[in-house]
């Protein structure tokens, strides 16, 4: 039974385009927003978290994770497929560190990451990914930003912005970024581009902010976001 | 009875129960001898062990057997005993019959017959004699358990003398250098010696807490301590 | 008889200031019998590191052979030298896949740090447990009184020659009292801006 559905779903149409990626990148685009600055010294990204219900605990689930102690991961598009590809990386961090006994470099696993979405593109009986990654770090005393794509495709920013209306957002930080960036000030421009087109008024409980630095990655607490927010206000 | 012999002489089990005699254990520590032009220094560590026990920390292995020779043992502490009494009464009845002092080169001789009469039951122990032999030089002679041997410039012995030996090669025997090479000064050979110990108690377990200096020359036998890690 | 033993063999290594030494006996054996005296033990892997490996010959070739392909395809994969101590853990982890029908070697590690220079010596057991001492490490048939001469001549912060000086004596006085190894040496001395690589004259016998 299983074997009649071990090809691939995702073949090409007449006129070379994988559809089913296409596809995918639109759930993507559907998703809700993230978007990740590189500052001088270090890294931030943003995300709506924005709950159906005010019934939901908004702050026993998270869409920023760490990876490593010095590596952070955000999407758009859909949770559960998320969920997979964190607990993926999370392995792929650990069994490099398991041989080489030091931190995986952030561009070694976005390069790993991107393989997986790469072979799911691919593979008999599995549909691509429907979610674009932004993976955060802090290697080499530098910043690292990039995004990952249902494809497995995988780029590089200063800055970006993924999911719904992200071509705004990308146009907003074209406007406001320059390259000697502080930290704090990325983080402010961060939250103006999810403003930009957020609906509703935003609180601690519906966004999330992750940030790398020297000291590593972490997520910012409900306390220092309200911090952040009162700070724009 | 103890309760596994209990157990093994139970008219069920038929097994035969093995019983062994072990002849030698392994006491642990380290000999050292030089002879110079004239004075001959035997060093040795006071730590006496078994296995992962420490039974004594102040137990030198070097002996005064007359006013010129020191012999120094290492190996089973039980033979060592014995050995050691035996050597000294020969000693005794030598100077009795003979109406001399026996001299260095005579009591290693002796020592040599002595280990090689135990040729099918030896004695475990690593022997090294050092002393002035009849006119006045130093001199080493160290042993295999069955009494053969030699004499030598210098030589380590026991548990560790797989370290010191290539040392003393270098040092003394000025092995792989080039150049010409100052006779050896006795504070050269006293100082060389107490390195040595310090480097076996570094790496040996068996080696340590003490060791302790014959130094013969022709004004007799001095001793001197010197301490050494105790772990 | 040991299959360690049955070729015979000895390898050192040594940190000094700013640098590194590692060295080798040349003799190739099948237990008393030498059949070969040009046979290093010491094999540059990258610019500045080096493993040296002593125990059985035939395993010795298939460990490096091992190794330099894995070390190839980091250095492919992220663009970048591999630090001395990230090397360690691959050596570890290679002898550790056979921990129950291990490869019958024991490695030394020297190197230099690619982006700090700092000195590097390393050791492994045959299963791939790592050691890491200040000092010096030591490998081979002689290994015990490598240890003695080690402990006797090794001293803190060591200029490159007198580095070279102690490592070569170390060395050769040791395989001087094994029967195992000798035949000549080989003492590679490692600094930032150049490796020295020396023969040396020894005992034939």
């Amino acid at each position: 039974m299983t074997e009649r559905y071990s090809f691939s779903l995702t073949t090409f149409s007449p006129t070379g385009k994988l559809v089913q990626i296409e596809y995918a990148l639109n759930a993507v685009t559907t998703g809700s927003p993230s978007v990740g600055i590189k500052a001088q010294n270090g890294v931030v990204m943003a995300t709506e978290k924005k709950q159906k219900s005010i019934l939901y605990d908004e702050q026993s689930i998270h869409k920023v994770e760490p990876i490593t102690d010095k590596i952070g991961i955000v999407y758009s598009g859909m949770g559960p497929d998320y969920r997979v590809l964190l607990t993926r990386a999370r392995k792929i961090a650990q069994s490099y560190f398991l041989q080489y006994q030091e931190s995986i470099p952030t561009a070694q696993l976005v390069h790993r990451i991107a393989s997986v979405m790469q072979e799911y593109t691919q593979s008999g009986g599995v549909r691509p990914f429907g979610v674009s990654l932004l993976i955060c770090g802090w290697d080499n005393d530098r910043p690292y930003l990039f995004q990952c794509d249902p494809s497995g495709a995988y780029f590089a920013w200063k800055a970006t912005a993924l999911g719904k209306n992200h071509l705004n957002g990308k146009s907003f930080l074209e406007k406001r970024y320059n390259e000697d960036l502080e930290l704090e000030d990325a983080v402010h421009t961060a939250i103006l581009t999810l403003k930009e087109s957020f609906e509703g008024v935003m609180t601690e409980d519906n966004i999330e902010i992750g940030i790398a630095n020297e000291e590593g990655f972490h997520r910012l607490s409900p306390s220092e976001v309200k911090d952040y927010l009162a700070s724009i206000a | 009875m103890a309760m596994a012999d209990i157990y093994q002489n139970n008219y069920m089990s038929m097994a035969p129960t093995e019983r062994r005699f072990e002849p030698y254990a392994f006491n642990g520590g380290n000999i050292l001898a030089v002879a110079g032009e004239d004075f001959a220094i035997v060093a040795s560590d006071t730590r006496l062990s078994q296995g992962f026990m420490i039974h004594s920390r102040d137990h030198p292995k070097a002996v005064q057997l007359s006013s010129s020779t020191v012999l120094a043992q290492s190996g089973f502490e039980g033979d060592i005993t014995t050995l050691k009494k035996h050597v000294k009464i020969r000693i005794d009845m030598y100077e009795h019959n003979h109406g001399k002092k026996a001299s260095t080169s005579a009591i290693a001789s002796m020592i040599s017959k002595m280990l090689y009469y135990k040729r099918f039951f030896p004695y475990y122990v690593y022997n090294i004699v050092a002393g002035l032999d009849d006119v006045g030089k130093g001199c080493v002679f160290s042993y295999d358990p069955v009494g053969s041997y030699e004499r030598e410039q210098y030589r380590a012995a026991g548990a560790a003398n797989e370290l010191l030996q290539p040392l003393l090669d270098n040092q003394i025997g000025h092995k792989n250098m080039e150049g010409d090479f100052l006779p050896l000064s006795k504070e050269k050979a006293l100082q060389l010696c107490i390195d040595c110990f310090i480097s076996a108690a570094e790496r040996d377990i068996t080696t340590g807490d003490c060791v302790f200096l014959h130094v013969i020359d022709k004004d007799g036998i001095a001793t001197k301590e010197f301490p050494l890690r105790r772990d | 008889m040991s299959i360690m033993s049955y070729n015979g063999g000895a390898a050192i290594a040594m940190k000094g200031k700013n640098c590194v030494a590692i060295a080798s006996d040349l003799r190739f054996g099948i237990q008393a019998q030498t059949v070969g005296m040009d046979f290093e033990k010491v094999f540059p892997m990258s610019d500045r590191l080096y493993l040296g490996l002593t125990g059985l010959a035939t395993d010795v070739q298939t460990v490096v052979q091992k190794l330099a392909f894995q070390l190839k395809l980091y250095e492919l994969r992220e663009n970048r030298p591999i630090s001395p101590k990230t090397f360690l853990s691959v050596v570890s982890n290679v002898l550790y896949e056979k921990r129950f029908g291990p490869y019958f070697i024991e490695p030394v590690i020297a190197g230099l740090d690619p982006k700090t220079s700092e000195p590097f010596i390393a050791s492994c057991d045959l299963i791939g447990c790592p050691m890491e001492p200040e000092d010096f490490v030591v490998t081979g048939t002689c290994a015990v009184q490598m240890y003695g001469m080690c402990e006797a001549l090794w001293q803190p912060d060591m200029e490159p020659d007198q580095l070279f000086e102690c490592v070569s004596q170390a060395l050769l006085n040791s395989v001087d009292r094994d029967a195992g190894s000798g035949w000549g040496a080989v003492v590679h001395i490692v600094e930032a801006d150049k490796v020295t690589t020396r023969r040396l004259k020894a005992r034939m016998d």
